[in-house]
Parts: C-alpha cells; sequence; structure tokens
C-alpha cells in the first residue's frame, strides 16, 4: 500500500507537475456518516430540541420536493417517446445550423483552434495539488447515490408494443388489446370495463431487471468511493491527491471514446433542401475521427504548454497566449469559418499602401514625439492628429469627401497613441516598446477590418451562415471582447473629473441601462441602417452584436466603478506623491486593483450576457434557442418535438454559465480578493 | 531669551545653506474652515525639521501643501527654487523631487514589495529596469528588509510595510522627504525599527520634514522644532531649547500635556 501511494504522489508531480511544491492546509478531519447527517441534517449538535424538530421538518420538506422534483425529470428524460433521437439526430443543426457540408472541414479547424489554445493555456497555468481523495471519494458517492436513487425513484414505464403504440390495462392489471374498430377489449374480445382503463405498467421487479446497467454504474461508483474512503486512513484520504487538470482531460478522452462505438447523430443536407440520415460521406461530417483529432491536440497542446512553463522566456510566452486567445474569435470567425475570398487588386492597390502608411509614418511620428526634450511640441502634435481625426468624421458627416471608414478609424487610434507617448520618453529601447506596440495594432487592425470587408465564399441557405451554438457563442464573445474595454472607458469617464466627460458618460450609461435589451435588439436590426450613410449597411450579426456590447458595457461600466469606489484614497495620494501621471496612476494603480474587487459582478455580467443571448431568436437569428425551439420541431420527422431540444440546450447554457462561474472563483482565490 | 554660543554659531553655518523649502503666508481653507493662516517658515539643506501640534492644528495640511496634495489659496510655496503654481509641468517636477512617507504606508497592495519600490522609477524617471531593481534591492537592504523584495505588502507587518514606503520614497532619489506621522499606525515594538531608518537617513543628509508624535525622536534627531496649533506656527526653535525652555504659554501647555 505504501508503495502504491508513494508511486501515485510521483506520478501526481510528474502529472501535475506542480512547479512549487503548495503546501496544503489540512482541512477539518472527517465526521462519521451518521454524526455527519445528524449535524447537518437534524440540527442535533446544538443541544436543543427545538433545532431538532426544525432542522428535520425542514429537511424533510426539501428532501420531499428535491424527489418529487428529480422523479419528474427522470420519467421524462426516460419516457418511450421523449423523442431524444430529435437531439441526437440533430446535434450538427443545433450547434452549426446548415453550415454547409463541403465546407465543414473549417468548423473543425476553429474548434481545433480552440483545443490548442486550451490546452497550451491549462499547461501553463500553475495549479494546485488537485483534487483530494477525500473529495473524489464523496463524488462518487454523491453521483452512485443519485444514480441508485433514481434507479429506485423512476416510475415503471408504460409499456409500448413494437408499433410505439402504449398498451392499456383495466384496473387489476390484465391487458386489454384493440379490436378492429380500435376501441380497448380484453383478449377474448369481452368488451373492457369502461371504467379503470390505464396504460399499462411494467411491474416494479420487471423495472429494475430493466435497469441493469444502471444499477451495475451506481453500484460501482459507490463501491469504489467507499473503497478509497474506507481502506485509506482519514489523514491520507485527505492528503493524497489526484491532479485536476489530467483527470479532465481523462474524462473528455472517456467521452470522445463514446463517438467510436456509439452514433452520436449524423445526417446530410440533400440537394433540395431537405435532409436524410446516414453518416454522410466526408470525415468532417462524421464524429469520431474530428473528436478524436481534437482531443489529441489537446492533449499535444497540453503537454507542450507544460514545456514552454518551464521555458526560461515563458513571461513573453504567456502574453503571446492571451493575445491568442484574444485574437482567435476574430480570426477563427473572419478568416476561417467565413472563407473570404481575397480582391487581390484591391489589396494591393489600397489595403497594402495603407498599412504601409499608417504603420511606418506612424511609427516615425510616435518615435520623434517619445524624443526626450521635446517638451510641449508633442502634447500638441497628438492634439493636432486628434483633431484632424474629428475632421475626417465631421467631413462624413456632412458628406464633404469620402474616405475608408479604416482610414478614420487610424488616424483617431494614431491620434490616442500619440497621447500615451509621453509615457514612452527616454532611452531607445523604451521608445521601440511603444513603435512596436503601435505597428502591431495597426497591423492587426488593418488584417481584421481587410478580412471582415471580405465577401465570404461560404454558400448557405440563409443569408446568415452562423446559427446554432456558433452564433450563440460568437456573439457573446465578440460582446465580451467590446464591452469590456468600453465598459472601462466609460467607468473611467463617468469618475474623471472632467465635466464633459462626466456628464456624457452619466447620460449613457442611465439611457442604455433604463432600456430593455431587447428593444435595443430591435431598434439595432430595424432602424439604425436608416442613420447610416447610403453606402453602408449592418449585416444582421453586427446590428446584434452592437446592441449587446453597448448594452452590456453600460452594466459593466457600473460594476467597474463600483470596483473603483472601494479603492482607498491613500492610493491615489500615494501614486500623485511619486510622481506617476494620471494615465500612468490609472493603468498601474486604479484599473488593476478595481477590477479585482470586481470581478464577481463582472463574471455575473458576463454570464449574462452568454444567456441574454438567446433574446436572438426573436429578433430573427437562428441561434441556439431557435433552432430547438423552431426549427428542429418543424422537422417532419420531429414534429411538434420541442422539450428534449429544449432540455438539451438548457444543459449546455448550464454548462458554460457554471464553468464561467467556477473560473471566477478560481481567479478571486488566486488574486487573493478580500484578502489584501 | 539666551541662546547659547554654540547654537549661534550652528545658525549662522545653517544660515549659509540653500533654502529648500520656502513656505511665505501660505494660508489654506476647507469651505469656510481655515486650516492654514499664514504660515511661514523656511527649511534648509540637510535640515531635519520635525513639526509638533495638537490634534487639528494644520499639521497635515501644511505637508501635503508641500508637494500639492493638497492645494493652498494664498501664499507662496517654494521647493528647491521652483514655485508651486497650477502649472503641471512644475508640480511634476516638484513631485519627483519631494518623498513622501504616509502615516497609513499606502503601499500599492496588488504588486509586490520590489515592484512597489521600481515602479516609479521605471515610469516616472525612465530608469531600465535591471536598473531599478537593483535599487530597489540595495533600498531594502538599506532600511533592513532585502528577503521581502518578492512578498506582497499585505503579508508584510506594519513596521516592514512603513519600511518599505521610506525605500519606495528614496527609490526615486528625492532630495526632500516629507513624513506624516509615520509610526502612529504601528505597535510600538515596531516603532523603534522605522524610526532608525529614519535616523540613519537623516545622518546620511537627506533634507527632511517630519510630523510626528515621538518626543525622543525630535529631541535626538531634529535640527528644529516648529509647534503649531489652530494653523499657525507658534514657535520655532532648537529641540534642546523648545523642551527646556519654551516661551509661549501654549507651547509650555501642549509640553506639560504630553511629556
Ligand atoms: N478634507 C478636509 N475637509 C475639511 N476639513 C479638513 C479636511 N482635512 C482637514 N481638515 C481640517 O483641517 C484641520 C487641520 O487638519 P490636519 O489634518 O492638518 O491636522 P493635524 O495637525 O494633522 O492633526 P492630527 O495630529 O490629528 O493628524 C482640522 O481641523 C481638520 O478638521
Ligand atoms: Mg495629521
Amino acid at each position: 500500500m505504501s508503495d502504491l501511494l508513494s508511486s501515485e504522489i510521483d506520478l501526481e508531480k510528474v502529472l501535475a507537475g506542480a512547479d512549487e511544491e503548495l503546501a496544503v492546509r489540512p482541512d477539518e478531519p472527517s465526521l462519521p456518516p451518521l454524526e455527519w447527517a445528524g449535524k447537518n441534517l437534524f440540527g442535533t449538535g446544538q443541544g436543543s430540541i427545538g433545532a431538532i424538530v426544525r432542522g428535520t421538518f425542514l429537511t424533510v420538506i426539501f428532501a420531499g420536493l428535491a424527489l418529487l422534483a428529480y422523479r419528474a425529470v427522470l420519467n421524462f428524460i426516460f419516457s418511450e417517446n421523449a423523442g431524444w433521437d430529435s437531439v441526437r439526430i440533430n446535434l450538427r443543426l443545433l450547434f452549426t445550423q446548415a453550415y454547409p457540408d463541403e465546407n465543414y472541414t473549417r468548423v473543425w479547424v476553429t474548434v481545433g483552434v480552440v483545443a490548442v489554445l486550451a490546452g497550451l493555456s491549462l499547461g501553463m497555468t500553475k495549479v494546485g495539488p488537485g483534487f483530494s481523495f477525500k473529495r473524489i471519494a464523496t463524488w462518487l458517492f454523491s453521483w452512485g447515490g443519485l444514480i441508485v436513487l433514481g434507479v429506485l425513484l423512476r416510475e415503471p414505464s408504460v409499456l409500448t408494443d413494437s408499433n410505439g403504440e402504449t398498451r392499456f390495462a383495466d384496473s387489476r392489471g390484465v391487458e386489454l388489446v384493440r379490436d378492429t374498430n380500435n376501441s380497448l377489449v380484453y383478449q377474448n374480445n369481452d368488451p373492457a370495463p369502461s371504467t379503470g382503463i390505464s396504460a399499462l405498467r411494467e411491474n416494479f421487479g420487471a423495472a429494475m431487471g430493466d435497469r441493469l446497467g444502471w444499477w451495475i454504474i451506481g453500484l460501482a461508483l459507490l463501491a469504489i468511493g467507499a473503497a478509497i474512503w474506507f481502506v485509506l486512513g482519514d489523514l491520507r484520504r485527505r492528503t493524497t491527491f489526484v491532479p485536476a487538470i489530467p483527470l479532465a482531460l481523462a474524462g473528455i478522452g472517456l467521452l470522445v471514446s463514446t463517438t467510436w462505438w456509439y452514433r452520436w447523430g449524423h445526417y446530410t443536407f440533400t440537394e433540395e433542401g431537405g435532409f436524410e440520415y446516414g453518416p454522410g460521406e466526408l470525415v468532417a461530417t462524421s464524429t469520431r475521427i474530428p473528436w478524436t483529432i481534437m482531443f489529441v491536440l489537446l492533449v499535444v497542446a497540453y503537454l507542450g504548454g507544460r514545456l514552454l512553463a518551464r521555458a526560461t522566456a515563458s513571461g513573453p510566452i504567456r502574453i503571446g497566449l492571451s493575445a491568442a486567445w484574444l485574437l482567435a474569435p476574430f480570426f477563427t470567425y473572419y478568416a476561417i469559418l467565413r472563407g473570404p475570398i481575397m480582391d487581390w487588386a484591391h489589396v494591393v492597390s489600397t489595403d497594402l499602401p495603407l498599412w504601409v502608411l499608417f504603420a511606418g509614418l506612424g511609427g516615425a511620428l510616435l518615435w520623434l514625439l517619445t524624443r526626450p526634450g521635446l517638451g510641449e511640441i508633442g502634447r500638441i502634435l497628438a492634439v493636432v492628429v486628434l483633431a484632424a481625426a474629428a475632421f475626417t468624421w465631421v467631413g462624413a458627416f456632412f458628406g464633404w469627401f469620402s474616405m475608408l471608414q479604416k482610414v478614420r478609424l487610424s488616424v483617431l487610434f494614431l491620434g490616442l497613441t500619440a497621447l500615451l507617448a509621453p509615457n514612452f520618453i527616454g532611452e531607445a529601447r523604451q521608445r521601440m516598446k511603444l513603435v512596436v506596440g503601435w505597428v502591431g495594432f495597426i497591423t492587426i487592425f488593418h488584417l481584421l477590418v481587410t478580412l471582415i470587408n471580405t465577401a465570404s465564399s461560404i454558400e448557405t441557405p440563409s443569408e446568415d451562415f452562423a446559427g446554432g451554438f456558433m452564433v450563440t457563442i460568437y456573439v457573446a464573445l465578440f460582446t465580451m471582447l467590446f464591452s469590456f474595454p468600453l465598459g472601462v472607458l466609460l467607468a473611467l469617464a463617468r469618475t474623471s473629473r472632467m465635466p464633459l466627460f462626466r456628464v456624457m458618460a452619466t447620460v449613457y450609461i442611465e439611457a442604455f441601462r433604463g432600456v430593455p435589451l431587447i428593444t435595443m435588439l430591435f431598434f439595432f436590426t430595424v432602424f439604425v441602417n436608416i442613420f447610416l450613410p447610403g453606402s453602408m449597411e449592418l449585416s444582421l450579426m453586427a446590428a446584434v452584436t452592437i446592441a449587446f456590447v453597448l448594452f452590456s458595457a453600460a452594466y459593466l461600466a457600473e460594476n467597474v466603478r463600483g470596483g473603483m469606489q472601494a479603492i482607498r484614497r491613500g492610493q491615489y495620494e500615494a501614486s500623485d506623491a511619486l510622481g506617476l501621471t494620471t494615465v500612468q496612476r490609472t493603468g498601474f494603480i486604479v484599473l488593476p486593483q478595481a477590477l479585482r474587487v470586481s470581478i464577481p459582478p463582472l463574471v455575473g455580467q458576463t454570464i449574462a450576457t452568454f444567456k441574454e443571448t438567446s433574446l436572438l431568436a426573436i429578433v430573427g437569428v437562428f441561434d441556439f434557442l431557435r433552432m430547438a425551439r423552431d426549427v428542429v420541431p418543424a422537422q417532419t420527422e420531429f414534429l411538434g418535438t420541442r422539450k428534449p431540444g429544449l432540455l438539451f440546450i438548457s444543459a449546455v447554457y448550464f454548462i458554460g454559465a457554471y464553468a464561467m462561474s467556477k473560473y471566477s472563483q478560481r481567479l478571486e482565490k488566486k488574486l487573493g480578493v478580500g484578502e489584501r | 531669551m539666551s541662546i547659547s554660543d554654540a547654537t549661534t554659531a550652528v545658525s549662522e553655518e545653517m544660515a549659509s545653506r540653500a533654502d529648500m523649502i520656502v513656505s511665505d503666508g501660505v494660508d489654506k481653507w476647507y469651505g469656510d474652515f481655515q486650516a492654514l493662516k499664514g504660515v511661514t517658515a523656511t527649511i534648509k539643506e540637510r535640515e531635519v525639521v520635525v513639526v509638533l501640534g495638537p490634534s487639528g492644528s494644520g499639521k497635515s495640511t501644511w505637508i501635503r501643501c508641500i508637494n500639492r496634495l493638497e492645494q493652498h489659496q494664498d501664499g507662496r510655496i517654494m521647493v528647491d527654487g521652483v514655485e508651486l503654481t497650477n502649472d503641471t509641468r512644475n508640480i511634476e517636477k516638484i513631485r519627483s523631487e519631494v518623498g513622501m512617507v504616509f502615516q497609513s504606508f499606502n503601499l500599492f497592495p496588488h504588486i509586490t514589495v520590489l515592484d512597489n519600490i521600481t515602479l516609479a522609477p521605471i515610469w516616472v524617471r525612465k530608469k531600465p529596469r535591471g536598473e531599478a531593481e537593483q535599487l530597489g534591492r540595495d533600498l531594502l537592504e538599506r532600511v533592513g528588509i532585502p528577503e521581502q523584495a518578492d512578498k506582497f505588502p499585505g503579508q508584510l507587518s506594519g513596521g516592514q510595510q512603513q519600511r518599505v514606503a521610506i525605500a519606495r520614497a528614496l527609490a526615486m532619489e528625492p532630495r526632500i522627504m516629507l513624513f506624516d506621522e509615520p509610526t502612529s499606525a504601528l505597535d510600538p515594538e515596531m516603532i523603534k525599527e522605522v524610526l532608525d531608518v529614519m535616523k540613519e537617513l537623516a545622518r546620511s543628509g537627506m533634507t527632511m520634514m517630519v510630523v510626528t508624535h515621538e518626543m525622543g525622536f525630535a529631541r535626538e534627531v531634529a535640527d528644529r522644532i516648529i509647534f503649531m496649533e489652530s494653523g499657525e506656527i507658534v514657535e520655532v526653535g532648537p529641540p534642546e531649547h523648545f523642551f527646556t525652555n519654551p516661551t509661549e504659554d501654549r507651547t509650555k501647555l501642549f509640553l506639560s500635556q504630553i511629556l
């Protein structure tokens, strides 16, 4: 046993690679089960009869309610006519709508990008020792217990015959059959009693027999849990750990392996626009090979990440990884999923020269502005550039001259960056930081704008190629990426000393918080095109994303402002006394602390956005909810079958939201919110 | 009033030094309440001045006016020959030459001790990171806690935090250090370690202006003591004179209450 243990600990070190041995605070020793139950369920241990009566009463009431709900859910999930096939067959439809088969590899490339990034990130995070055996045993007990309880609790099924028809019995349980008139009678053609007819149910014994597989799974989990709990002593149970990430990877691996023996749904679209069952001819539209490749990518990236974490230059690698995460949504959406058709003539004649102009001249300008001893000229030049940017917008408004939107935005960005220049005055290396940052930024910006403006090569039945969960996740991601900086800026403006900024931010925030989101969505999908100059038109996706961004930013701004108010005045005074500029004070001292304090509300807002994307169904986007509620039930095979689809998407939403909430808890702990 | 010859000699030597801080008729109002009433004093290079006075007498207000954490409404403040006006460049220049240590430390809790110290040298003084970190470690050595560099402020004792705060201020290589009750928030056993650092700093020739209630420190280290009450300077003098033979009644009353 001791050999086994020591080898486990070695394995743990190798797998989790706990870079630093994290000391583990021993938690409370575990109570014996009966004592635990008494204390936690029946209010013993407080030494008063009243507490025991109250505790027992509440426990019985709530346990009863929970059991009833559990039983109802199980009855639905396992009933013969729940119609889970409508979900299983339509998985691809639910997740990607009618993304064309011949381009489906693009979806997998996108998933692959996420898998690689996720693997690298997991490999590079510093992790604690993992899950203690005590915790794992508790999980096994809970799940095993839940399964066994469910097996016992679920109603015996209603019997159906081979045609899927329900069978009936009289009140004594004697079976009735249909005669030629389709009315229910006894076997020997005696007419059935007019009352007391009910659907024929399995008897309890037969039902339990049918659920043998579940019995075995439930009891096995309980047995393994018990083995861990009772064979290991209390102390070792609490101090033996299984690394978390490898455990999670193993779980994912198990899930992926099911694609090899279970068909998680497959259908193909026909030329006529209908669909037919069958695995499809293309590897990309099957499940097992793509998912296996994704899993391998994930694991390989994880191992690579573990190696990189040890590398000396892991700091810059981490920054690069974060940047890749930020850019991934844009590139997967616009460059991979949309399959852009590049207009090379335009690229060479316009895009490239503009890029060279802004990267080169802009870089040179910033280099000049960071020269030591430049004095006031720097600020004046920055203001001049900003004024030029403002002028281009005014010009566009009155239609004086036409100009690419990209140019206007680039000038604006250059002006804003020029304002930052005084912070980088100094030696060549210091100055180079700003120039390199600018060139990188403007390169990515121009590349993105070019991609966004390029026509898509993907032909889909509906106008918007993105649908299903794909649209949900992209709208949520873009909303987060844009609303976050906007929200921070609004919070800064609202707390700024300049009345103009303060008033504008306050008006914005109050206005957007006072309008229902759904109204905003209608406004942006219906009205906004009226206000745009003739040549411009918002696509549906762009319109709804903008609505979400503007709406979410108002709430985020208030969260961040709350965080800023929690910062004590001494922090500002200390920064001022050290001679930090306002920008430096905000960037290094105020915002980092404010964001830390506001992690819980920020994540709350993010989760809300993720779920609120389901409102897209109302403004005509084929999002996840609409696929489950309208599209699947419209198929002839599954006419009207809504419940399983809705239950399924609820589960997916829940998993996403729960994962975010868990992540935020981890982040809070890591950043020590409340401790410092 | 008789001042010994030795004191006169010292005063003459002092008079020949450059003026570091000149406060000339400084008035400061909070709304209708006048917190400073024509405060006039000059602090010379390498001089250590301790400001005493009852609570609410305007000590903090005055010291905070000197690096523009508060804005005075009337009178003039000159620091190292630069006048404090609304011109931001002057304020920036003065702030980078004047270090300040607060009663409540005001360390940045979200970054390590070393980062607390190097932040301003890197971003305000534009020092290369390596050089700044070396400076930071040297300063931590000087205040006696080199081993705490990579901890977060919250993990340090009060006395250690205040020493980090002093190191942070010194990292800007200031010509003047202002202390506003640096030991008032500390447990008695930690006060000494902070005062020792301050004494060492005074010996090294730093110009210092210290608001404190530590009479022992004032007696031992101060070149001059300034006594304030109700926003006015009541009495100024060298410590031996101030503690043993004060002229003003208000000073006598104050001393009788605290000694
Ligand atoms: N922000 C403010 N607004 C209004 N009044 C203030 C403000 N700050 C200080 N005061 C008042 O100014 C006077 C001087 O305050 P100051 O803090 O300078 O006193 P102090 O001598 O430092 O006292 P202590 O020894 O208690 O620190 C006090 O009466 C105080 O109430
Ligand atoms: Mg004070």
